[in-house]
């Protein structure tokens, strides 16, 4: 008799297994569920919980051995020398000093606001075009049949496959051709290119069930095509609209290969920033943990939002519901 | 059109001259013309370039080279264990993070509460940033204050720590780990939303039927999955076979070639030594194992659409 479904119906069952209709059996299937269940949230919540304790130690405790698995005294240190470096290479020390009289010193080299400024700059450029573009596009792909659909939606997804690390060299050759080496906008415009596709999918995923009926009112109202477009589809699809502004965001903001690649290092975004800090000699790991929970905050924030779309917008739109 | 409209903006009426037939092509004309600048012409650009002699610094002398840069995939020393590298971990990476990741989607589904919490929990590794979630495995495997070390140590495998990252033969492993940290919590996500499309009234029927567990997963579960498993599957083969992040971040590919898979040795060959004809033959070569995923992907999103409807 199984014990974690009361349903009746396991009585009719003819072969009775030792595993599945023992005492003893169901007891064993608990304790391998309880150690599976243990050992893959220790799996994928341990990192997760280093970098934050990792994140309020101080430095003498960093570098102890063994490690600390739990902070002796919990500290700001780490989060104080990412502010004070960036106020530092930003050169607001004499501000910061007429203003709250703090003498501002960091021996750490790394500016983290300022990258997540550039962050900023262009995640939300590539969020903006990726959506209008992609948007508008999904529009017509969704009501419309017209010569060349298919092979459009094949390619836009297909597109999806490719970028990283596949076209990084001759996307720095494209960027030297057009003159878009080191500059903002042309990552802005990358990034949009990458994640146009992907809002196409998820747009029109929306638009194929949107009801006709209220088309055809607005018509009736003599709206215009595009009357109806601004005015009545557009709110409607408000929460998908963010949800794909969020996805396109987000990649911009987590994406190293083409920032790395394509940028010099005064223009840095949080990837490639991050990593010179990384990867620089005697790496003060409170500090980069303290740096990484700042610049992984919009991300925390974002998936809150779209957890509801993340596997539609994964697949490209592949699975619904 | 019945109705004809009477109010027209200005930009309306630009739009109007457009024939009938053309005015689709209009809305769908600045998403194609981004994605085919940006991202399908430095396809066939790198197809291109790949026949020439090239110089990263100096990329206006080009020569021609004919199929120079592809003798030199077979010729090149390293390249070999750059294969070895790329395969093992396509191979140990996609396999253990679709193991864990069907088990940790299952266990979401079943034997854990608040799905929507723990779910959202379990994405983390995913949608955090790559340079985060690569540094803290780097500082965890780190050969001098790595709490993995430690593990190892009070578990008895290792005498003392070591250096896991800066060893030839095990340098790879830990970005690996870091890779399935990464993935299995999106293979976990696609089993968890398989999980809830099936319908719970086939498990009763089933179970009248007197179906043990095993058979309701094997004839019920598995085949009603298939489309999204497969689907599964190939992201994590796609996913995996691009990264670059994990590696880069972790040990540079190094020491030596250790651990550097295609994509590291691409950016290695193009912007540390420069050969950027090499390097494109190399991205050519990625291509093709990308584009064989991607016919299968929309083979697959093709036939699921195809019985959805």
């Amino acid at each position: 008799m199984s014990t974690d479904t009361p349903d009746s119906v396991d009585d009719f069952r003819t072969n009775q297994s030792w595993l599945y209709d023992t005492t003893a059996g169901s007891y064993l299937r608990s304790i391998l569920v309880g150690i599976a269940v243990l050992l893959c949230a220790g799996f994928v919540l341990f990192p997760l919980y280093w970098l934050v304790v990792t994140s309020f130690k101080t430095t003498a405790e960093i570098q102890q051995i063994p490690p600390t698995i739990y902070p002796h005294d919990w500290t700001l240190e780490g989060f104080r020398l990412v502010v004070e470096s960036s106020i530092r290479s930003g050169g607001y020390e004499d501000l910061v000093q007429r203003l709250f009289g703090v003498q501002v010193s960091s021996a750490i080299d790394i500016d983290v606001i300022g990258l997540i400024a550039n962050s900023l700059k262009v995640s939300i450029g590539a969020g903006l075009i990726a959506v209008a573009f992609g948007t508008l596009g999904s529009y017509v792909l969704s009501r419309r049949d017209f010569a060349g659909k298919n092979l459009l939606m094949s390619l836009f997804l297909a597109s999806l496959m490719f970028p990283g690390t596949a076209i990084m060299v001759p996307e720095w050759e494209l960027f030297n051709t057009l003159n878009l080496f080191n500059t903002h906008l042309g990552l802005v415009l990358l990034y949009g290119a990458m994640t146009a596709p992907f809002v196409v999918w998820l747009m029109k995923g929306f638009f194929d069930d949107f009801p006709s009926s209220i088309i055809d009112a607005a018509h009736m109202d003599q709206c215009s095509p595009y009357e109806t477009f601004r005015y009545v589809i557009v709110p409607m699809a408000r929460n998908s609209l963010i949800a794909s502004f969020i996805f396109a965001f987000l990649l911009a903001w987590n994406e190293l290969v083409f920032a790395l690649t394509l940028l010099a290092n005064t223009k840095y975004t949080v990837p490639p920033g991050l990593l010179t800090f990384v990867q620089g000699f005697n790496v003060q790991w409170n500090v980069v943990a303290a740096a990484s929970i700042l610049v992984s905050i919009p991300v925390l924030i974002g998936l809150a939002y779209i957890q509801q779309y993340f596997v539609q917008g994964l697949t490209g739109g592949a699975i619904k519901g | 059109m019945s109705y004809e409209s009477t109010a027209q903006s200005p930009f309306e009426r630009v739009i109007q001259r457009v024939p009938e037939g053309l005015r689709v092509y209009l809305a769908v004309l600045p998403v194609t013309a981004l994605v085919g600048i940006f991202i399908l012409y430095p396809i066939v650009r790198a197809i291109y370039s790949s026949f020439f002699e090239k110089d990263l610094l100096h990329p206006d002398e080009a020569t021609f080279a004919g199929l120079q840069n592809y003798a030199q995939i077979v010729q090149n020393g390293q390249i070999h264990t750059v294969l070895v590298n790329t395969v093992l971990w396509v191979v140990v990476g996609s396999g253990v993070a679709i193991l864990l990741g069907f088990l940790l989607g299952w266990l979401l589904y079943e034997k854990l509460p608040y799905v929507s919490v723990a779910s959202a929990i379990v994405l983390i590794p995913w949608v955090l940033p790559r340079v985060v979630g690569a540094s803290v495995w780097a500082f965890m495997f780190s050969g001098s204050q790595g709490i993995i070390n430690e593990l190892l140590v009070s578990l008895g495998i290792v005498d003392q720590y070591i250096v896991m990252l800066g060893d030839p033969s095990l340098s790879l492993w830990p970005a690996i780990v870091g890779m399935i940290w990464r993935l299995a919590p999106l293979f976990a996500l696609l089993t968890l939303t398989s999980f809830q499309g099936i319908d719970e009234h086939l498990y009763e029927a089933a179970r009248m039927d007197g179906a043990t567990p095993w058979e309701e997963f094997r004839y019920i579960t598995l085949p009603l999955m298939r489309y999204n498993l497969a689907i599964g599957f190939l992201l994590m083969l796609i996913y995996n076979i691009r990264n670059f992040s994990m590696i880069w971040v972790m040990t540079k590919g190094g020491p030596g070639y250790s651990s550097t898979t295609l994509p590291v040795m691409i950016y290695r060959t193009a912007f540390t030594d420069f050969n950027v004809g090499f390097a494109d033959a190399l991205s050519v070569m990625l291509f093709a194992v990308l584009l064989v995923f991607s016919y299968y992907y929309i083979k697959v999103y093709d036939r699921m659409q195809g019985e959805t409807q």
